[in-house]
């Protein structure tokens, strides 16, 4: 098509908002178009490029890569686009993006290789300030979970240290029964004495109850990052009261526990959940402080979820919905509750109305942090009933929510309890 | 005619293993009781020659049991052996047998010929 009138294209060529150029593959690539953007972009002009080849203007290693390109288009007669490459101007690094196609100059005969770049240096940069950006926000993301991952586990190591000694004596009573057994075994063996099965089937429980405790203790004091696996709630009480059983009877703490058949399993990282409760039943011992007949109510049953506070899924991460099913878990105790003046502040970091050097002042804090990654819910309030005393509820899902911290929820073992 | 021990621990298989081994020679009678609470009440029935307490225990703890003996007339003058698996060194005897106050305390796991020997110390 002949639009008659040079000027016309030349103008056009150059207000084009992308960079044009023309190589002649008959004589040796060399240009012979290479408009106004195209000079912005490789900042050299059209007198300087026109009948020069890419090896005389570019790097040894882009001319390279732009003939075999160039090559590679001739030979398979099809336009081919180049998302991105890249050329090193007076200006800087440049990003580009190209498209390639052969022609045929029906006057000459000649062969042409028409390329037409877009200068996108800038969106790249973009992009890579941004991967620059969200690899760092990566990192801190990582820093700020390894540090609430040691404060866990340091007011794990608290609680630990409260429980050690009770631990401790949880396994010599064992050990006690081990003792007499080899004592009476040293003392000769008559076959026929009706006391030995009795014996050896007493030191057989007397390892097993050591055995159970101190890998309940170790377990516990496993460190690692949440990882939630399908539980039934009454293993993690059994676990976690074997390792509190002393602290009740030291204080003469009458324990009730009423925990519903049939709960559906909920999920849970183990060592996680039994912090808090053993944070909470510890709490919940020295709540009961001086009182006559010291009683701590611990249930579990599910419940339907009702009046669901639309605002709630902003503080707790996940939002509960109405009719819900969930498991509650309440620990009641009889000590006189919670001062209404603290109330507010129980859960604050740091606040603490123990003595210093009593408690971290992080545990109730660190509990409910920890419930949150569960997807649940803790409250704690004064009890409403005849009895004075503190209840504290936490609310677990017994659907999946979205939080990614469930370890395979698919896996054939894990749903086969 | 043996000896009438009163042994008062929550643990029911420990008292069963130590009745056992205190039973075997011969010299004593051994008495279980499994519920502190109950503990005085059997002491009367019973009128045991030494009662030995086990300090940690749900309901009455040893102290509280023992303190319920010196208020009974009858079982104020029996001797008292405590047996505690307690931990913390304070709470513990520094020599094998120590006196705390008038009675022996014994720590748990307990060497048998060294709770003999303390019952036999305490009876005389």
């Amino acid at each position: 098509m002949n639009l008659g009138n040079v000027d016309i294209i030349e103008a056009v060529m150059d207000n084009l908002p992308v960079g044009v150029f023309v190589k002649d593959a008959s004589d040796d690539f060399r240009f012979v178009v290479w408009n106004k953007k195209q000079e912005e972009i490789t900042q050299m002009s059209a007198a300087t490029a026109l009948g020069k080849t890419d090896e005389q203007l570019f790097s040894k290693e882009a001319a390279e890569l732009f003939r075999s390109i160039d090559e590679d288009v001739l030979n398979s007669g099809k336009l081919k686009k180049i998302p991105q490459e890249s050329i090193r101007t007076k200006a800087g690094k440049r990003y580009l993006r190209t498209l390639k196609l052969p022609m045929n100059d029906p006057t000459t005969g000649r062969i042409l290789l028409v390329g037409i770049s877009e200068d996108i240096t800038e969106s790249v940069e973009t992009q890579k300030e941004l991967e620059r950006l969200s690899e760092r926000f990566n990192a801190t993301s990582r820093e700020l979970q390894e540090t609430q991952n040691q404060l866990f586990q340091a007011e794990k190591l608290d609680s630990i240290g409260r429980l050690a000694a009770g631990v401790a004596h949880e396994v010599k009573n064992p050990l006690a029964m081990l003792l007499l057994g080899v004592d009476y075994l040293d003392g000769g063996i008559a076959e026929d004495d009706p006391n030995i099965p009795v014996i050896l089937k007493q030191m057989r429980e007397g390892v097993t109850r050591a055995d159970s405790i101190v890998r309940g203790l170790v377990d516990f004091s496993s460190q690692s990052a949440i990882e939630r696996k399908k539980t039934r709630i009454r293993d993690v009480f059994n676990s976690t009261l074997l390792l509190v059983k002393h602290e009740l009877v030291r204080a003469n703490v009458k324990l009730r526990l009423g925990i519903a058949d049939g709960l559906p399993s909920v999920y849970l990282d183990v060592p996680k959940f039994e912090q808090v409760l053993i944070n909470l039943i510890l709490n919940a011992i020295q709540a009961s402080g001086e009182q006559k007949k010291k009683e701590i109510t611990i249930t579990a049953q599910t419940e339907r979820l009702k009046n669901v506070d639309p605002d709630e899924g902003a503080r707790t991460l996940r939002t509960f919905r109405e009719n819900d099913l969930v498991v509650v878990v309440r620990i009641q105790d009889n000590g006189t509750g919670i001062d209404p003046d603290n109330i507010d502040k129980i859960f604050d970091p740091f606040f603490t109305t123990k003595a210093t050097g009593e408690g971290t002042g992080l545990g109730l804090s660190i509990t409910r942090k920890i419930i949150e990654l569960h997807d649940g819910k803790l409250q704690l309030k004064n009890r409403t009933d005849e009895v004075t005393g503190t209840i504290a509820e936490i609310t677990l899902p017994t659907r999946l929510g979205n939080t990614a911290n469930i370890k395979s929820p698919k896996s054939k073992t894990e749903d086969s309890d | 005619m043996p000896k009438k021990i009163l042994l008062v621990d929550d643990e029911a298989g420990f008292t069963q293993l130590l009745k056992m081994n205190l039973e075997r020679s011969g010299s004593y009678q051994v008495r279980i009781e499994n519920d502190s609470l109950k503990a005085v009440e059997t002491a009367r029935e019973f009128g045991p020659d030494v009662i030995i307490l086990d300090v940690v225990m749900p309901g009455m703890d040893g102290g509280d049991v023992q303190a319920a003996l010196a208020d009974h007339p009858m079982l104020r003058s029996t001797p008292v052996i405590m047996l505690t698996a307690l931990v913390e060194s304070s709470e513990l005897p520094s020599d094998s047998v120590a006196q705390a106050g008038e009675n022996i305390v014994l720590p748990k796991p307990v060497d048998i010929n060294l709770l003999t020997r303390a019952i036999e110390e305490a009876i005389v």
